[in-house]
């Protein structure tokens, strides 16, 4: 009887985190951070770790993907979900590995070969059942959320490298690594801030807010003053919602002209991102790829009947356009 | 295993106990109206697709995201369909954060019965939000819930509803004409005034009294669209059984704006401009509703979200508003122009021109079509060369070649339409024949004056006419004036309704020459209702009597006569009139010298016999007071004239 409790516990937590997940941002300014969705994901696959129910490393990742798929047809725009779920299974397969002994290496060249001679899948390789499995992977998934924590002072601790004094810094929209690495330079340097306020959300307005609180000069301007004043600045330092896997990037509405008049004007663009948004996704298709919210933040209801109007906070940027990336020091596995 | 049933009931003090209330909402699944018909003759109102999702699915959905955890679906017509989809659906599963119980009765003939029932069955502890199943919306609640228990707590309980109004210009097209309602009201404290329907109306009265209620901003608002949905408190489902004259919302609002300042109850309002709330009301409103879910102006509510957790029924929402679901095949040089919704494993011809359309599942359509704001359901054939504009094709339906749909035409379940017909704007094509008695429906809200004279063996031949429906058609046609006919008589009876009954009972029922007509009025309503009810209408009605001087209550009773012998007419009424008159008149000590002279009069009217009398006498009392009662002199009196009057009755037989 525990067992079925706990179980029906789970499924009422996935549940409730799915429906969480289809209805995030009903209003447009409270989207909820990627940090907290990728926390809050690793929790969940830690618990279905810890009660579901399963013999050998196989079927744990097999009921995984399950919950992650799920997941991800739930919001497909919101790829931290996905991401974290893909790096639970490769915790799940380097513990097994190490449970049967071998290491990293020959295991990889074992499979190789063998795909090359008996052209079977590897699948089999994971039927063997393993007493500390679990505590493992679970040590492992813990392991993995402290790493999360930490992530974004990771990339703050870099900011005193990237940012000198009587620096004009532009940023666009509100994104919390890029404060924090701000606000980390400023505890030891002086510089100046400008801000594009990211039209129709105008999230710029509460980064300035923000910033200002630690007396770092901070100036809002509209987007369509983004190129006029690009000439002034010294760098470029924005976050982003994902990382794709040929370099590209989506992010929030606006960056993609911001991006172009930095590339005119020469000027570096940074990109902060924490390890949760890299994802193994391409861009390919240009129809789908995107979120449409509802236009009632550009034209509202009582306009009358409008024809035709979409409203969709991202955009998508190419990969020549970016030229570095700053994620956190330790390399990545 | 939610285990919200299992909740403490007890909490040590009443403010945390109304904050650990699980919030609460009846939603009335049926619309007590043939505004539908003769769609709704095959499947209840609630479970009609829009885009491809059922209505009632949208209203929960709306209900469980703004954080309801209790729900009462109230049932009518087709109760079993819908209760075997809910059970199938979501929001019955043990996960789900909102318990469902589905309330079913064929006895439920307007929202008024439906709250009375909550309240008998006392199923609400606390404000409940009252929705009807067809609305949808995805309005956050949490702030107009704030507010409303916030002057509940700061002015004890006067505040008895919210109403939720959405900002929108009139004429708006999301704003149903039917519903169009203007309001004067407080600024301050947003307290509802004056109410009125505008409908056709040219000229609009507001009675003085309300700008004399102590505020200094008033605003007369047109530009509000009804979202239907309430917060109520707990005492508007007491207030429901108190006037049982109160059948639709609108007779409530009236009544407790008429008589606020008897009873001292206000309604208040809140209005939303980023939330979307509305209601399918109509074909008309059923449209707007679609195409706005279709653009995306109730997102989170959008198709490809699939809320409802279906199996298969996910789709990808491409530009300008093109959403497809799994197995779509379109021919060759077929357009999806804007706002196209197509169901799964539906097949669609070359070269055919889609808009503003919804398709269901399962469908299969030719070379050639084009569809312009239909909104097609599912496992429908449509051939080549059709044109529909803006029409509803419900499931089953077979659209032979040539066929041309125009504008608000509705083809209802299982009807075939013949090769090569126009079928004319406003058509509405049923396989039931439109004078087809139904058997289990005999309700009297539609007043059903114009069937007066009609008898049962006056069957229609029933053959299909090809001018109607084609040469391979199948189908009868209804007229479209028999639909606005029932409405307009539907309308005029709840006014009729709440016009007798509150004159009769606050200002002495000066319509006594119309006391035929309230006999009438309410003989079904009472055969219909338990007997305590009645007993309760009695009660009331004597309890206003002693209330006035006894000189007009005499008077009264007179007038009033033929009514009460018309209800009291077996031995077991006549207990249970002077049942009623007792409690009414224990409660007031003052008035017993009355008892007698009313006895007397109803006596004198043979109204109530010697026996009935004497038996309710002699019966074993079980209060103090009521012994104390029987004991009153004047009473006594009574009785001794009564035995003896009785004794002489008889010896002259």
């Amino acid at each position: 009887m525990p067992g079925a409790d706990k179980e029906t516990d789970l499924s009422e937590r996935i549940e409730s985190f799915l429906s969480e997940l289809k209805r995030c941002g009903s209003g447009a300014g409270s989207l909820r951070g990627s940090a907290e969705t990728a926390r809050e994901t690793t929790a969940l696959l830690r618990r279905t770790t810890a009660q579901a129910r399963w013999g050998n490393a196989g079927e744990l990742m097999e009921i995984i993907r399950k919950e992650g798929r799920r997941m991800t047809a739930a919001q497909p725009s919101e790829t931290t979900v996905g991401n974290m779920v893909r790096r639970v299974l490769k915790i799940i397969r380097e513990e097994y590995a190490r449970s049967r002994g071998s290491s990293e290496e020959t295991d990889q060249q074992e499979s190789l070969h063998k795909l090359l001679t008996s052209g079977g899948s590897s699948e089999d390789n994971f039927r063997q059942h393993f007493a500390h499995l679990k505590a493992n992977v679970i040590e492992a998934i813990n392991e993995l959320l402290t790493e999360l924590e930490g992530t974004t002072d990771n990339i703050s601790m870099q900011a005193l490298e990237h940012i000198h004094s009587n620096e004009v810094i532009m940023t666009i929209g509100r994104s919390r690594t890029v404060e924090a690495f701000l606000k980390d330079a400023a505890r030891k340097r002086k510089f100046h801030v400008i801000v594009a306020e990211c039209a129709p959300f105008c999230q710029g307005h509460e980064m300035a807010t923000s910033l200002c609180k630690e007396d770092i000069e901070t100036t809002v301007i509209p987007d369509a003053a983004i190129f006029a004043v690009m000439s002034r600045v010294n760098k470029v330092i924005i976050g982003t919602q994902t990382v794709l896997a040929n370099g590209g990037l989506r992010a929030v509405n606006g960056t993609h002209t911001l991006a172009l008049a930095a590339k005119h004007h020469s000027t570096p663009l940074i990109v902060c991102a924490p390890m949760f948004k890299l994802s193994p996704q391409f861009p390919n298709e240009e129809d789908t790829f995107h979120k449409f919210v509802s236009p009632h933040e550009v034209l509202p209801f009582t306009e009358g009947n409008v024809t035709q109007q979409h409203l969709t906070p991202f955009s998508t940027l190419k990969t020549e356009i970016v030229n570095k990336f700053r994620k956190k020091k330790l390399t990545q596995k | 295993m939610a285990g919200k049933a299992g909740k403490p009931s007890r909490p040590r003090k009443a403010d945390k106990d109304e904050e650990e209330q699980p919030l609460q909402a009846v939603l009335v699944a049926d619309s007590f109206n043939r505004r539908f018909f003769p769609i709704t003759k095959d499947q209840p109102r609630a479970l009609l697709p829009l885009a491809n999702v059922s209505m009632i699915d949208y209203t929960l959905e709306f209900l469980t995201s703004t954080g309801v955890q209790e729900t009462f679906v109230f049932c009518c017509w087709m109760a079993s369909k819908i209760k075997e989809h809910l059970q199938k659906s979501k929001w019955c599963r043990p996960t789900s954060p909102n318990v469902v119980h589905v309330i079913t009765s064929d006895l439920y003939r307007s929202l008024g019965d439906v709250l009375r029932d909550v309240d008998a069955k006392t199923l609400v502890r606390s404000d409940f939000l009252l929705v009807y199943g067809d609305v949808v919306s995805n309005i956050d609640i949490s702030q107009a819930l704030q507010e409303h228990k916030q002057r509940r707590s700061m002015d004890k309980n006067v505040s008895v509803m919210t109403m939720i109004f959405k900002e929108s210009p009139p004429g708006h097209k999301t704003r149903c004409e039917d519903d169009d309602i203007i309001i004067a009201m407080d600024g301050k404290s947003k307290r509802i005034l004056h109410y009125q329907r505008a409908q056709a109306l040219k000229r609009l009265h507001f009675p003085m009294n309300i700008f004399h209620s102590g505020s200094d901003e008033f605003e007369i608002r047109f530009d509000l669209l009804d979202c239907h949905i309430s917060i109520c408190s707990p005492q508007v489902a007491e207030l429901f059984t108190d006037n049982f004259d109160y059948q639709t919302k609108n007779d409530f609002v009236r009544g407790l704006l008429v008589n606020e300042e008897i009873l001292g109850n206000q309604i208040h309002m809140h209005v939303t401009k980023d939330g979307y709330g509305a209601r399918v009301s109509n074909l008309l409103m059923y449209d707007t509703v679609s195409s706005d879910t279709i653009r995306r102006w109730v997102y989170p509510i959008t198709p490809e979200a699939n809320f409802a957790d279906l199996e298969g029924q996910s789709c990808t929402h491409s530009r300008h508003n093109v959403y497809r679901e799994t197995g779509v095949s379109l021919g060759h040089g077929s357009q999806m122009e804007e706002n196209v919704l197509i169901g799964r494993n539906t097949m669609i011809g070359a070269n055919c021109t889609i808009s503003n359309t919804v398709i269901g599942a399962n469908c299969v359509i030719g070379d050639n079509v084009t569809l312009d704001r239909a909104y097609i359901w599912n496992r429908v054939h449509i051939a080549d060369d059709v044109k529909v504009k803006q029409s509803v094709i419900c499931d089953n339906v077979e659209v032979k070649h040539g066929v041309v749909l125009n504008e608000q035409c509705v083809l209802a379940y299982n009807v075939v339409v013949g090769p090569d017909i126009t079928l004319p704007e406003g058509t509405v094509l049923s396989m039931h024949h439109p004078d087809e008695e139904d058997d289990e429906d005999d309700d009297e809200f539609l007043s059903d004056d114009n069937d007066v004279g009609y008898r049962k063996d006056k069957t229609k031949l029933k053959v299909f006419n090809p001018a109607e429906v084609g040469s391979e058609g199948k189908g009868y046609r209804w007229k479209t004036s028999s639909l606005e006919d029932t409405e307009e008589d539907e309308l005029a009876e709840c006014i009729w309704g709440e016009i007798l009954l509150n004159q009769f009972l606050y200002h002495g029922g000066k319509l006594f020459s119309n006391l035929d007509k309230v006999m009438l009025e309410y003989n079904p309503h009472i055969a219909f209702r338990t007997v305590w009810t009645w007993k309760r209408y009695i009660k009331m009605y004597l309890k206003t009597l002693v209330e006035q001087s006894l000189y007009v209550s005499s008077q009264l009773l007179k007038k009033w006569a033929p009514v009460f012998k018309n209800y009291v007419k077996r031995p077991q009424d006549q207990l249970d009139c002077l049942a009623s008159m007792e409690e009414v008149f224990l409660e007031r000590e003052t008035h017993w010298a009355a008892l007698v002279k009313v006895l007397m009069s109803m006596y004198q009217l043979e109204i109530l016999e010697e026996e009935g009398i004497m038996h309710w006498f002699n019966q074993g009392s079980t209060t103090d007071k009521s012994q104390q009662l029987r004991r009153n002199q004047g009473l006594l009196k009574f009785i001794q004239w009564l035995q003896e009057a009785e004794e002489s009755s008889e010896e002259d037989e």
